[in-house]
Formats: C-alpha cells, sequence, structure tokens
C-alpha cells in the first residue's frame, strides 16, 4: 500500500519534533542575537522544550506501542522509559550550568548542541531500523564532540575533543563494519525482518559471521560506554571537558549507548540463547568486560587526586556493574534492574557532578583538596555530597545500594555468582576513595572561611538529585512494581509481523 | 564467491586504517585513518547489495548515508584539529598529552 507523507500519525513522534524545532529555533536566534546580548535566557527555552518533550513521552509511556515510517522508528515502553531518563538528564545538566562561567564564549551552541544530542539519543532509543540507529548514534557522538571541546581557548578542552573523535569515530567505524555484516546476511536494514533472516544465515552455514558481526558492535559499544579495556579515552574526556558536559557525557551519552546495546543484542541476536553460543561465548565475553571495568575502574580510582578524574574512573566501574543484568539474560529481573540502577546513577552522578562543578568553581583547583572542610563552610552542601557519595558507594537507603542489589540479585537469579564476587570486592574497594572525599569534606580544615556561593538553579538541581537519590533508596518496591509492569518484550519483537522487502 | 574478494579488500582497508589510527602522529593523518575505516565499511555494504544473501538496493542507500555522516565527522574532526592547533601550535598528536594518571 502506497502511504503518503502526511498519512503517518506524527503525534506519535511529537517529543523528538518538538526538540527538533527548538534545536532549530535556537540556532536560528544564535545567529541574530549580537555578540554582547544576553544569552541566558536561551537556556530556558531549551528547559521548557525538554520538559515539553518529558510530559509527552511520559503520557505515551505504558501505551500501546506504536510505530511510524514503515516500522523504522518505534515507540514502545523499553524506548519511552529510556528516553525519559535521556530528557530528565539533560533537562538537570541544563539547569544545574544555567549560571555557570564555563562556556560562556559559546553559550548559544552549547544550549542547541544539548538538544541535537539529545534527539541522537532519543533517535538511537527508538529506532527499529540499522540505518536510523546508526544516525541516531552519530548526532549524539558529533554532538558531544563538540561539546567536550566548547570551550576552544583552553587546551585542555581541545585535548579532551581531540582524543574523543579519534575513539569515537573508530568506535563508530567498528559499529559500522558489524552493521554491514548484519546486512550482509540479512539483506535489510529492518531490525525484525533481519531477527529472522539471521537466524536463518546461522543455520544456513554463516555462524562465524553472525558472530563476527556480533563482535564487531560490541567493540565499538564497549568503547561508548567506557568498558575496560575500551575506557583509555574516558578519563581525559571527563577531565577536560567543561563539568556539565562532562556529567552529560556520563549520564546520557551512558544511558543512550545501553539503550542501542539492549536493542541490538535482544533483537538481533536473541536467538544465539536457544542455540547455544550465548552461554559459551557471548554472555562470557560481556561478563569480562563487566569484571575489568569494575576491577580497573575501581583500582585506578584509587589514586586519583583530581575530582573529575576520579569520577570517571567510577563511572567506568559503575558502566561495568550496569553490564551484568545484560551479560546475565537468563536471571529474573533483566530489565528491571537495569533501568533501576541507571535511573538511581543519573541522579547521583548528576548530583555529584553539580556539587563539584560549584566546588570548583569557587575554589579554581581541580583536586579533591578543594573540598577540604566543606562541612564548615556549607554544611548542606556536604551533606549533599555525601550522600551522593555514599549512592555512589552503594551504602544503604540511598539508591545506588538498590540499583546494586537489584543487579547482584539478578546475577545470582542467573548463577553467575564469581560476578556477584568481583562486583562485591570491587565495591568495598570503592568506599575507599568515596570515602577520600567525605574525609576531606568533615576532617580537614577549610583554606578559607567562606561559603561557597551557590546559585539558585544548581541548588534545585542538587536539591532533585538528592530527592530522587533519598526516594530510590526508601521506596524502591514503588519503581520497581511499575518497571515490572511495562511491556519490555514488545520491544524486541514485530508489531505486524515481518516485512517483505 | 566473488563476494569474498570485496570482503578481504574492505577487511585489509580496515585493517590498514585502525593500524594508522592507533601508530601514526600526524594527527591529519589519524583524521585520514578514520576516514579508511569507514570507506571499508561502504565497500562492504556495496559488495552485500549485489552479491550478498539477499542482495538488494538497501546496501546502496546505507553507504549514501555513511558517507555524509563520515563528511560531517571530518569537519568536525578537522575543525577540533583546529582549534587544537591554535593552542599548542603543533599537530604531533603525541605531544597532545596534558592530561595524565
Amino acid at each position: 500500500m502506497e502511504k503518503y507523507f502526511l498519512d503517518y500519525d506524527w503525534t506519535v513522534l511529537a517529543p523528538e519534533l518538538i526538540i527538533v524545532a527548538a534545536a532549530a529555533l535556537l540556532s536560528i536566534i544564535d545567529l541574530f542575537l549580537k555578540e554582547k546580548n544576553d544569552r541566558h535566557w536561551l537556556h530556558w527555552v531549551a528547559i521548557v522544550a525538554v520538559i515539553t518533550a518529558g510530559v509527552f513521552v511520559f503520557r505515551q509511556w505504558g501505551g500501546a506501542p506504536a510505530e511510524i515510517l514503515l516500522d523504522t522508528y518505534r515507540v514502545d515502553d523499553f524506548a519511552l522509559t529510556f528516553k525519559l531518563i535521556l530528557l530528565a538528564g539533560t533537562a538537570l545538566v541544563l539547569l544545574a550550568s544555567y549560571r555557570d562561567d564555563g562556556p560562556k564564549e559559546a553559550r548559544g551552541e552549547y544550549t542547541y548542541l544539548l538538544l541535537t544530542a539529545l534527539l541522537g539519543g532519543m533517535l538511537l532509543t527508538s529506532s527499529a531500523d540499522l540505518i536510523t540507529l546508526f544516525i541516531g548514534l552519530e548526532l549524539l557522538s558529533l554532538s558531544s564532540y563538540i561539546l567536550a571541546g566548547i570551550r576552544k581557548k583552553r587546551l585542555a578542552s581541545n585535548e579532551a575533543a581531540w582524543k574523543y573523535v579519534v575513539l569515537g569515530s573508530v568506535s563508530t567505524a567498528f559499529i559500522l563494519y558489524g552493521m554491514s555484516f548484519v546486512y550482509g546476511l540479512a539483506g535489510t536494514t529492518h531490525l525484525y525482518t533481519a531477527q529472522q533472516r539471521l537466524v536463518e544465515a546461522y543455520n544456513g552455514g554463516y555462524e562465524s559471521f553472525v558472530l563476527l558481526s556480533l563482535f564487531l558492535m560490541l567493540l565499538g559499544f564497549g568503547f561508548k560506554v567506557a568498558s575496560a579495556p575500551f575506557h583509555m579515552w574516558a578519563p581525559d574526556v571527563y577531565q577536560g571537558s567543561p563539568t556539565p558536559v562532562t556529567s552529560f557525557l556520563a549520564v546520557v551519552s551512558k544511558t543512550a549507548a545501553f539503550a542501542f546495546i539492549l536493542r541490538m543484542l535482544l533483537s538481533l541476536y536473541l536467538f544465539l540463547v536457544q542455540t547455544g553460543p550465548w552461554t559459551e561465548l557471548v554472555g562470557p565475553a560481556l561478563l569480562t568486560l563487566a569484571a575489568a571495568s569494575m576491577i580497573l575502574g575501581n583500582m585506578a580510582a584509587l589514586r586519583q587526586l583530581r575530582t573529575k578524574r576520579l569520577l570517571a574512573y567510577s563511572a567506568i566501574a559503575q558502566a561495568g556493574y550496569m553490564l551484568v543484568p545484560v551479560a546475565t539474560l537468563t536471571g529474573a529481573l533483566m530489565f528491571e534492574s537495569t533501568v533501576y540502577y541507571l535511573m538511581a546513577y543519573l541522579f547521583m552522578t548528576l548530583g555529584a557532578f553539580t556539587v563539584v562543578m560549584q566546588v570548583e568553581r569557587d575554589s579554581g583547583r581541580e583536586g579533591i583538596e578543594a573540598f577540604a572542610g566543606l562541612s564548615r563552610r556549607s554544611p548542606w552542601m556536604a551533606a549533599a555530597m555525601t550522600v551522593f557519595l555514599l549512592s555512589l558507594a552503594g551504602i544503604p537507603i540511598t539508591g545506588g545500594f538498590f540499583g546494586k542489589f537489584y543487579i547482584l540479585f539478578h546475577s545470582v537469579t542467573a548463577e553467575a555468582y564469581w560476578i556477584a564476587a568481583v562486583m562485591l570486592a570491587t565495591t568495598v574497594v570503592s568506599y575507599f576513595y568515596y570515602f577520600g572525599i567525605i574525609r576531606m569534606m568533615y576532617f580537614r580544615p577549610a583554606m578559607d572561611g567562606t561559603k561557597v556561593r551557590i546559585s539558585v538553579t544548581a541548588g534545585a538541581v542538587v536539591l532533585v538529585s538528592l530527592a530522587g537519590t533519598l526516594l530510590l533508596g526508601f521506596f524502591p518496591q514503588w519503581l520497581l512494581d511499575h518497571l515490572g509492569n511495562l511491556d519490555w518484550i514488545q520491544g524486541f519483537q514485530p508489531i505486524h509481523g515481518p516485512v517483505e522487502q | 564467491m566473488p563476494v569474498s574478494s570485496y570482503l578481504a579488500l574492505a577487511a585489509i582497508l580496515f585493517s590498514v586504517g585502525l593500524y594508522g589510527v592507533l601508530t601514526k602522529r600526524n594527527a591529519v593523518i589519524v583524521l585520514f585513518c578514520i576516514e579508511l575505516m569507514l570507506n571499508a565499511v561502504n565497500i562492504n555494504l556495496v559488495a552485500f547489495s549485489k552479491y550478498g544473501l539477499y542482495a538488494n538496493q538497501t546496501g546502496q542507500v546505507f553507504t549514501l548515508f555513511t558517507m555524509t555522516v563520515a563528511a560531517a565527522e571530518a569537519a568536525v574532526g578537522v575543525a577540533i584539529l583546529l582549534a587544537i592547533y591554535r593552542n599548542r601550535n603543533t599537530v604531533n598528536a603525541d605531544r597532545y598529552n596534558s592530561m595524565k594518571g
């Protein structure tokens, strides 16, 4: 049946269209504004757009899945859940950096590049076609490369952007190379048609090519989520980028990359679970990535004295924890534990980075000594930071604790005991460096007694993050039940049956 | 099977590109090598669209997309290289090493 442009139900795409419109509008306004004009209000336009898109996503959440553009783009619970995390993360980053002195020379660009990066992430979570998936991935990556180097006069920012663009492009090339083999075996870029044809190809004597495509994509994915041994870029990029951008990379990019790999693995390669190679090859490979990230990330963080670098290594370790559910598919809480951890991670990481942003700007220092005596200078900020760090370390009554707990529970039900042991051991190691910052705040004398200035918007972000972290810590069951009621499986099945091409 | 020679060419090109990214000192050559890797993918896609298990036009369409994105990526890469060159006055990628640890 011939379908015309206006026959599609475009309301399905409302959140994306809002973000596109806002990004286009902001880039045009930014062009016409004079150099000396105040650009702070552009932030509000972006924040309003993100929140409006969030409202639309929330209203679609839990409804029947829909597809648009010949099923290359689909809106299901899986995509909507990840989109909510991405939108919340971007809104908080925008809010936290509202009065930031950081990217002031390019404030307009900063605002709309964040929006285009967000749009890339949203495309990534929703696409059901290799081409759309690739375009979403690249939109996210290209915007983040520029964001990392947005302070063009600062050498560290330049270097961060350079390392990010080189290693990011290499990972893109690996993912694309893997996709080209999928296309070769399936003769289509449509994920759910390829799903069936890959099984046929696998049974028809092309096992090695199926596995090759999977491993090439896993390699590229390893770069994108900064899991060891593909993590080399992360510490430098996190340290060199302006702090708001670092928090964006840590939260939004990572969430989008996880959405990508889950969609990819579970729609294209799920048959490997039944035929065998999953338990022999793919599962162990993912578990090795996870264990290596936990061990390397936590060990390297131990000897870091720069706050952002320390948090970068901690983010590598966190990526390791988040890889455990997908590596042990057969457990009880696959999606719930991943999404729960991602939500807890969103709040605790953004909260911690916002506090770091304020403290760094106040002291002009990058080391953890900037935190000395914070409990006497700004007791509330120190208390909030303590909660975020406890949550990152996985201490009870915080979101991070239950996130880790569910992942542990999941891996034990999947009978992957050794990864649970590695997780527990490395968590204990991580206490040393998280408590190092807490010790600085409470037991070291302050260098000067003045209060750390914090803008109203950054304060609001800290409060929201604090509330989120504690709520997830006090009432974990509420979110878990809600996530359990969503229709996850629908995300990995075709809506109308296979499309003939 | 005629496709295997194309696949071999693409694999060699991809490996040459990867080797170049990892070993070359000149930042401009590093960017070229990334292009080599992406073009290896293009060869693969076009070969598959003619000789794949289900040969059809989609591979060539995909190639158009990858070429466009590769161009955008190169533009961003060169822009970042220019910014870093202004501050550091060298294109020797070994010397972009102010961050350690």
